[in-house]
């Protein structure tokens, strides 16, 4: 069947990732093949219940002094990423190339500097006032990272954050690539960044949702999720000559459970649109899918209803795994995060594994990759991100 | 896309002095607007927004089941994040679970997708200063390349004064209900979101800088009074974002 694309597909010209599975992307790739849990116990802070976290404990780069008011851990988590394996110069190079006005930068968050904030709060209570550097715009709100990254970099196009909670990152790249299709810019940033913090952790525990060992995705004994941190970068431009061996990003299908603000719709039904949505925007079929990147939190209700919503869209389902038994959820970084891992396996030929599943839960009615595949090319990729008040995203990835 | 067409507008301004000395009308909170079961809940910041979002789509005549919605916010649910950063401090702090998820930016987004039975896409931007600027970027882009209509929902509730002193005040929100291209019924054209020269009206220059939500005075004022100037500031600083407006009917 020929579907005529209603998107044209962009360019994923250059991705970098730090996360509790290493600092950069090939350590990522070593993780991903070696496929065994990263989560460890927390040490940023104490938490009152026991848990394994995804935490990033490498050194974090500090911010320079003239952009000293945005500092906090998550521009730091960012600027780490964006030192890694050459990707500042790419970004210097698409301003060399269109010029500083037409490269714009999109945040997906849902934690932006709050960890920061929290440490202010203690002062607070202390002091009766907030600690003099503590900068509510600069640090606490949304586009915080987002403005630290476009003084960074000397960037002046469009800049802003979506904050949808964990398919924050994922819809950063819907916007992405409508601000290429558009011609409003020539290249976007996308940069999906969240760090650990009290109020994630502690909330996520207020719902009962926090597993006290290493997640068990998709698991018949799945008991609930790690939360990680991480800052993941990608760089997209319009489909050309020059940058015809990199892989595409063809469409970000989107949509809304209209359930519940924390549970999602019981048989998956805002998943599976959102999957159908990415494919129609991008003119493809279900059975053109090779791979299915999960959501896959390890919650009980949240894996229940992506398991149900595969089922429900893929008369054939093709190959699925979730990572976040290696590197935690992410939460509004995970989009972006999981992404680069799609890209990974999109050109260096495998499948992730699913890190710590030991017996798939019996609604899993499709193909789900237990230790990482080799030697496999999947050439179209789903990756799913979903999040509190029923806000889906499903990106559809193609290799070059 | 040459243009976008405005067909609805809301506007909920909660202070009643501050209501009265805008140039254009503007309604205190309709709590009708919110389902009786989200009420007691509810935060200032999705009562003002659902106030505006029902208005403008009442004004336009269009079922909010059927939209996409981008709801915009420069701080979201900062009264409820502050109350539990301030339990998190206690070593024996309570957070309750709907605090928490009543605590993320898209909030008002989900709620209005759950309240309105609408399973379009939803989403929520924040962008600081650039906020409305942004916002209608994103609907700019979001009609350019899939056509249709949606409702755009700006808001901000007032600030815990100890966050950004100075800042955060008053509470203000609007909703724009738009479509691609020139569309009959309109209140006017919307253009392109640029970086341009055009100098934000000085009356109101203080007050954006600490609330900038309220960036959109000029804008609301073209649209609502049909003084019709050919471009409009969408932020305090020049250079900064702006748009062309005309065509009005």
């Amino acid at each position: 069947m020929i579907i005529s694309p209603l998107i044209s597909p962009v360019a994923v010209t250059a991705y970098q990732c730090v996360s509790a599975a290493g600092d950069d992307v090939e350590a990522l790739y070593a993780s991903l093949l070696a496929n065994q849990t990263c989560l460890k116990p927390l040490t940023l802070f104490a938490i009152p219940f026991d848990t394994l976290v995804g935490e990033v404990i490498s050194p974090l780069p500090k911010i320079s002094a003239n952009l000293q008011a945005y500092d906090c851990r998550n521009a730091r988590l960012a600027l780490k990423a964006l030192n890694q394996g050459g990707f500042r110069a790419d970004v210097e190079r698409v301003i060399a190339n269109y010029g500083a006005a037409r490269v714009g930068l999109i945040l997906g968050t849902s934690t932006s500097g709050i960890y920061d904030s929290e440490n202010a709060y203690a002062r607070l209570q202390q002091d009766g006032v907030m600690p003099s550097d503590f900068h509510f715009t600069k640090v606490q709100t949304a586009q915080a990272t987002a403005e630290f990254l476009q003084l960074e970099l000397g960037l002046q196009g469009p800049c802003y954050a979506i904050s949808t909670a964990c398919s924050s990152s994922a819809k950063a790249l819907a916007a992405a690539q409508r601000l290429l299709n558009s011609e409003c810019c020539d290249a976007v940033l996308v940069a999906g960044v969240d760090s650990l913090c009290r109020l994630t952790l502690r909330g996520f525990n207020s719902l009962q949702l926090i597993s006290a060992d290493a997640c068990h995705p998709m698991d018949a004994g799945r008991q609930g999720i790690n939360i990680g941190e991480g800052a993941a970068l990608l760089l997209l431009e319009k489909p050309g000559a020059e940058n015809a061996n990199r892989p595409r990003l063809l469409a970000v299908g989107e949509s809304s459970d209209a359930h519940h603000m924390s549970a999602p719709h019981p048989e998956g039904l805002g998943a599976a649109t959102a999957m159908a949505q990415a494919l129609r925007l991008a003119g493809h079929d279900v059975s053109e899918v090779d791979y299915i990147n999960l959501h896959a939190t390890a919650s009980a209700l949240n894996d229940l209803a992506e398991a149900k919503a595969v089922a429900r869209l893929f008369p054939h389902p093709p190959r699925c795994s979730g990572v976040k038994g290696l590197l935690g959820h992410t939460l509004g970084a995970a989009g972006a995060v999981e992404v680069v891992v799609s890209l990974l396996a999109l050109e260096r030929c495998f499948l992730p594994g699913t890190c710590g599943l030991q017996v798939p839960a019996p609604e899993c009615r499709f193909p789900l990759v237990a230790a990482p595949a080799l030697n496999v090319s999947p050439r179209l990729i789903l990756s799913n991100a979903f999040g509190f008040g029923g806000n889906n995203a499903s990106v559809l990835l193609e290799a070059a | 896309m040459e243009c976008m067409s405005l067909l609805g507008v809301g506007v909920c301004a909660p202070d009643a002095a501050f209501r009265a000395s805008l140039p254009f009308p503007a309604y205190d909170i309709n709590r009708e607007t919110i389902p009786p079961l989200l009420r007691r809940r509810s935060s200032q910041a999705m009562q003002m927004a659902f106030s505006a979002a029902i208005t403008a789509c009442e004004q336009a005549q269009r079922s909010p089941s059927s939209l996409p919605a981008i709801f915009a916010s420069v701080a979201g649910e900062i009264n409820t994040t502050d109350q539990i950063c301030n339990e998190l401090v206690k070593t024996d702090g309570v957070m309750s679970p709907s605090a928490f998820h009543n605590s993320v930016q898209n909030t008002a987004a989900g709620y209005w997708s759950i309240a309105q039975q609408c399973i379009q896409p939803a989403t929520a931007l924040a962008a600081g200063s650039d906020t409305l600027a942004m916002a209608l970027l994103e609907a700019w882009c979001q009609l350019s390349c899939e056509g249709g209509e949606l409702l755009l929902v700006c808001y901000d509730e007032v600030w815990p004064g100890y966050l950004a002193p100075g800042s955060g005040n008053p509470a203000f929100a609007y909703a724009l209900l738009l479509a691609a291209g020139t569309v009959d019924g309109r209140l006017m054209h919307i253009g392109r979101p640029q970086v341009g020269e055009i100098i934000f009206p000085a009356s109101w220059t203080n007050s954006v800088n600490s609330m900038p939500i309220l960036a959109a005075i000029p804008l609301l004022e073209a649209a609502l009074t049909g003084r019709m100037p050919q471009a409009v500031a969408l932020t305090s600083h020049t250079p900064g974002w702006q748009v062309n407006v005309g065509g009005y009917e």
